[in-house]
């Protein structure tokens, strides 16, 4: 991500707007007290308005766009490593789009309304300092010397400020964590007419909370506290500074002699002072939230990618004690072998994990012990339970995974797995699918996961539930397939069929 | 009542949740701002005026007022950002806990027939998001009425340097804040739907493309699922886009403004410039409520559709709340007459339906089946008359995350450690969890954890035996057990049956379990 942006550079423009508008009114004022006419003073203010409203306007719109064109990059990798790349453990679909969605919605707002502030935030200062002391050396001294206490009220307060504040985003996390765990078990919660129950419990959860938030806002205000103190402050110094200077009563000398115009000028910037900083503070909780989703999808990107499998030849498959743990599940340990050709199940309740050692044994799903002699990449079809559609003809959609194979390769293969009636019915290979595949049944689409697992003509056929949902005789026709197809081929299938699992040649029960 | 404030009234956070100390606070705050500007631009000038009056003017200026006037305002203000922030976020907090807690309640009272599936994670986080952009717009309600606040105490400094200038403020702030909204809402209304859109149609596509991750990585496929995204992130970058610098252009209109305001002070100022100078800053520091206009408005426009969504939740009638110990009732299933206490095992090919039968009796969801409970056809039976009927062990064992204790102490009020312990008996798992550190309080995670698949079915077992129901409903219950095991949960299982005269309504494709029934139904698949 590149640290200067140029909307930051037009914050920094903005506050050249500001010094316009300044001279402005202390030259129309000036006009005012002169009794002369108010034409140049009154054209500057509205010129430095004019100034500041373009250059606002040229921040906000320019970082929107920089922050869309610098995380469009890291969207693009996070998208292809959740989606095509293998994973250090295993990710539910849930969380796999919340990371995907909401935390890339989190890191572009962290770089759109965040980083070009800050960035405007540690020159700006010094900047609107440099032109008061245009006017005043002495109050720009003023104000760079409320700075001092400042930064240590910062340190002190900002500090604990950051705890406290971290304190309350976790607190906030668990308690959503737990709301949302309790929306998913509503279904049970209801059937044991536990609702008041659990009722109570989220509401005792929700004010615990809600109270000890408030004892940690407390803290994680003061920050704030200091930074509105300070901007209040330099404002009161600089105005009594320049009021007694023009009054000539200070009561120590100063090696300068104020006119009204320099006096009102380096008033009217005073606010300017800790604006920037303002601003910065206002974007505090999209920075949190930015460098949350940071520490979720940095990582993510940062592991190196698998290195593309060279082909080889497949001499079977041998998973020795493999292991698939992740902090609160673990699946396994799981031992088979699979040669050439045969079939083996893998079978065991919902949620046991059949899928994941599917995916381990094809490398997208690292294993935590034990080994999976490679099967290299090239050597995998798979044949989801629901597979992939995307818009356009059938034709494309069954050679997705070749798209060379020729014509009368795929019909036979359509003929093979029993999509044949749906070709003489709805037209052909040309039949238009969308991204829904509406118009097909689950059977259908099975089938059609099958015969494009069969025309990328690998010798290795992974099946995630081939027979689930489907009625007895589409079940028995792709037993019947399957059967004939370990002749030739070897068949990893994961099932709860237990007619299925009959025809393997082993069974694996996890 | 605008109808943002009518569903906010209805979740409970109505208009005046949130203002009281927080609005008082944030009018002290920006008045305190506008006073601390306008009384130092006054201070300068007529400091100027008396310097170059000589020393007998300089003696006569009353400086010692208003320089300490400036001081007090200075740490007044302070104070009062501070206790704003403070009792706003706490006003906020109190109201969202309260709101949490009532959305719950409503969606747990519901019948789980007529409620939308919130059980994925798509549908919770967004519940979530929009609980939380709520919440914010709670903790900023006293933003713009403090603003205006401020704006009124502009007015008063103003007058003080002539009617004319006054007026002239009053009329050119008030068309600024009509103007500014309506433009608000017609800039941010449009982008703000297309981006939620957007963002809804990115999340489904990504979900199904998510499901085929597997076909995805074994076919090399990442470059398709990229342009399969393609157009509609492109819709949603475009939207935020056009949300972006339309506020851009907002704060932009909003700037000019307010040098428009300043200017026209200085023009129309008739008590002499030290009042004029006074008027000019009061007025750039008043034209804070235009600002806080525009943004209120802006946030209006994004957060109306989650608003909507969640009052929508916080309308679902609710139903009675099922009771334990009620007298069994006869069941008709697909042509069979079950009296109290009967055992059925009910069998058929997968996918023939068999686990929908047992979550429809459950109450769970509704499918099209001959189910008679008493003389009620389920589909028209209310959910509280079923769940007080059946006690469901399901499929996939449904644990929440917690304890042992609380997964168990769900199935009724009032489970004492002893019914746990002897439930865990009857289940085989007693000493399992004699074993883990802090027994009944050991925590297991989410959909249950540290204990394996086996185990978690057993727990959601034992958790349906202390239901105390008339009709036990068990989706196969000991799958994954070895047959000695599996044999001595069986004979524990049949003698609980007899001794409290449950009936059992059984899925199971392993003989053992079977062996506990003595009526069958065979399911055929639906066409």
């Amino acid at each position: 991500m590149r640290k200067n942006s140029r909307a930051g550079a037009f914050w920094l423009l903005d506050i050249g707007g500001a010094a316009v508008f300044a001279w402005g009114l202390a030259a129309a004022v000036a006009a005012l007290i002169d009794g002369l006419p108010l034409l140049v003073g009154v054209a500057a203010m509205l010129g430095g308005g004019a100034i500041r409203a373009l250059s606002g306007f040229a921040a906000q719109s320019l970082a929107i766009r920089e922050a869309q064109r610098s995380v469009a990059p890291v969207r693009a990798q996070l998208h292809r490593r959740l989606l095509g790349e293998v994973l250090p453990r295993p990710i539910p679909i849930g969380e796999s789009a919340a990371i995907a969605i909401d935390h890339v919605d989190r890191i572009e707002a962290h770089a759109a309304r965040f980083l070009p502030v800050r960035q405007a935030a540690a020159l700006g200062p010094l900047l609107v300092a440099g032109c008061v002391a245009l006017a005043s050396p002495i109050a720009a001294a003023i104000l760079i010397g409320t700075l001092i206490p400042f930064v240590l009220g910062m340190i002190l307060a900002g500090t604990m400020a950051r705890r406290a504040a971290d304190a309350q985003l976790r607190a906030l996390e668990q308690l959503s964590d737990l709301f949302v765990e309790r929306l998913r078990s509503l279904a049970m919660i209801r059937h044991f007419g536990a609702g008041e129950r659990i009722t109570r419990q989220i509401g005792a959860a929700t004010q615990g909370v809600a109270t000890r938030t408030l004892a940690v806002l407390r803290i994680a205000f003061l920050s704030s506290a200091v930074l509105e103190f300070f901007a209040a402050l330099s404002v009161a110094l600089v105005a009594v500074y320049c009021g007694f200077s023009l009054l000539g009563i200070l009561p120590f000398p100063v090696p300068e002699t104020l006119t009204f115009r320099e006096a009102l000028f380096a008033l009217a910037l005073a606010p300017e002072f800790y604006l920037p900083m303002r601003r910065l503070a206002a974007a505090y909780h999209e920075k949190q939230l930015g460098e949350a989703a940071h520490a979720v999808i940095d990582p993510l990107c940062a592991a190196p990618p698998a290195p593309p499998a060279a082909h080889a030849a497949f001499v079977g498959i041998e998973v020795t004690d493999l292991v698939i743990a992740w902090p609160g599940a673990r699946i396994g340990p799981v031992s088979f072998r699979l040669g050439n050709t045969g079939m083996v199940a893998l079978t065991g309740p919902t949620g046991s994990g059949k899928t994941s050692v599917l995916a381990a044994c094809a490398g997208q799903v690292a294993a935590s012990e034990g080994r999976v002699s490679a099967p290299l990449m090239p050597n995998i079809a798979w044949a989801a339970q629901r597979p992939l559609v995307v818009p356009g003809t059938l034709r494309d959609n069954l050679a997705l995974a070749r798209p060379e194979a020729g014509e009368r390769e795929i019909l036979e293969i359509c003929d093979r797995v029993g999509l044949g009636p749906l070709l003489a019915a709805r037209g052909g290979l040309d039949l238009t699918l969308d991204h829904r595949a509406a118009g097909l049944s689950g059977g259908e689409l099975r089938r059609l996961g099958l015969a494009r697992a069969l025309l990328s003509r690998r010798p290795l056929l992974l099946c995630d539930e081939p027979t689930a949902d489907l009625d007895a005789a589409s079940a028995a026709q792709i037993t019947a397939l399957l059967t004939e197809l370990a002749k030739t081929h070897a068949i990893l299938v994961a099932t709860h069929d237990i007619v299925l699992a009959a025809h393997a040649q082993a069974e694996v029960r996890l | 009542m605008s109808a943002m404030d009518r569903l906010a009234a209805q979740l409970g956070i109505g208009r005046r949740v949130g203002l009281g100390w927080p609005l008082l606070l944030s009018g002290i705050a920006a008045a305190a701002s506008v006073a601390l500007l306008g009384i130092s631009g006054w201070f300068l000038t007529g400091a100027t005026i008396a310097g170059a009056g000589g020393m007998a003017a300089v003696t006569a200026f009353n400086y010692l007022l208003p320089s300490a006037a400036i001081r007090a305002l200075a740490i007044a203000r302070t104070a009062a950002r501070y206790g704003e922030r403070l009792t706003s976020h706490g006003a906020a907090l109190t109201a969202m806990a309260g709101l949490r807690t009532r959305l719950f309640g409503t969606l747990a009272a519901a019948d789980p027939r007529k409620v939308p599936d919130l059980a994925s994670g798509e549908a919770s986080t967004r519940l979530i998001d929009d609980i939380t952009a709520i919440e914010d717009l709670v903790v900023r309600r006293s933003a713009l009425p403090g603003a205006l606040f401020g704006g009124v105490v502009a007015t008063g400094c103003i007058a003080l340097s002539g009617s004319r200038a006054a007026v002239a403020f009053v009329v050119l702030a008030g068309v600024g804040l009509m103007v500014g909204a309506a433009l608000a809402r017609r800039v941010s209304t449009g982008p703000a739907r297309a981006a939620a859109q957007a963002r809804g149609r990115v999340r489904d596509r990504y979900v199904e493309l998510a499901a085929a991750r597997p076909e995805i990585i074994a076919y090399g496929l990442a470059d398709r699922v990229e342009t399969a995204l393609a157009g509609d992130l492109a819709a949603l970058d475009a939207a935020q886009c056009a949300l972006a610098r339309g506020e851009a252009a907002l704060n932009a209109l909003v700037t000019v403004w307010s040098a428009v305001l300043a200017v026209m002070m200085l023009l129309l100022a008739d008590k002499g410039p030290a009042l004029a100078a006074l008027a000019a800053l009061a007025a750039f520091a008043g034209s804070e409520a235009l600002a806080a206009r525009v943004r209120s408005a802006l946030r209006e426009a994004v957060v109306a559709a989650g608003l909507a969504r969640v009052a929508a939740l916080a309308t679902i009638a609710p139903q009675p709340t099922p009771q334990s110990g009620v007298p069994a009732l006869p069941l008709h299933i697909g042509g069979l007459d079950l009296a109290p206490g009967a055992r059925l095992v009910v069998t058929g090919a997968s996918g023939s339906g068999k686990t929908s039968l047992l979550e429809t009796l459950a109450g769970l969801r509704s499918a099209p089946l001959d189910l008679r409970v008493g003389e009620m056809q389920v589909a028209r039976a209310d959910g509280a008359t079923l769940a007080a009927q059946f006690a469901l062990a399901p499929q996939s064992a449904q644990l929440i995350a917690g304890t042992i204790g609380d997964n168990l102490r769900l199935a009724r009020p009032g489970v004492d450690a002893t019914a746990m312990w002897s439930a865990l008996e009857v289940v085989r798992l007693a000493d399992r969890v004699r074993t883990m550190p802090g027994g009944l309080d050991c925590p297991i995670g989410e959909g249950g954890g540290t204990l394996s698949g086996g185990e978690q079915k057993r727990l959601s077992l034992a958790r349906a035996l202390l239901a105390n129901r008339p009709w036990l409903v068990a989706d196969e219950p000991s799958e994954g057990l070895d047959p000695v095991t599996e044999a001595e949960l069986v004979a524990r299982l049949d003698a609980w049956l007899t001794q409290t005269g449950t009936g059992l309504i059984l899925v199971s494709h392993r003989p053992a379990p079977r062996a506990l029934c003595d009526r069958t139904l065979a399911l055929t698949p639906l066409p």
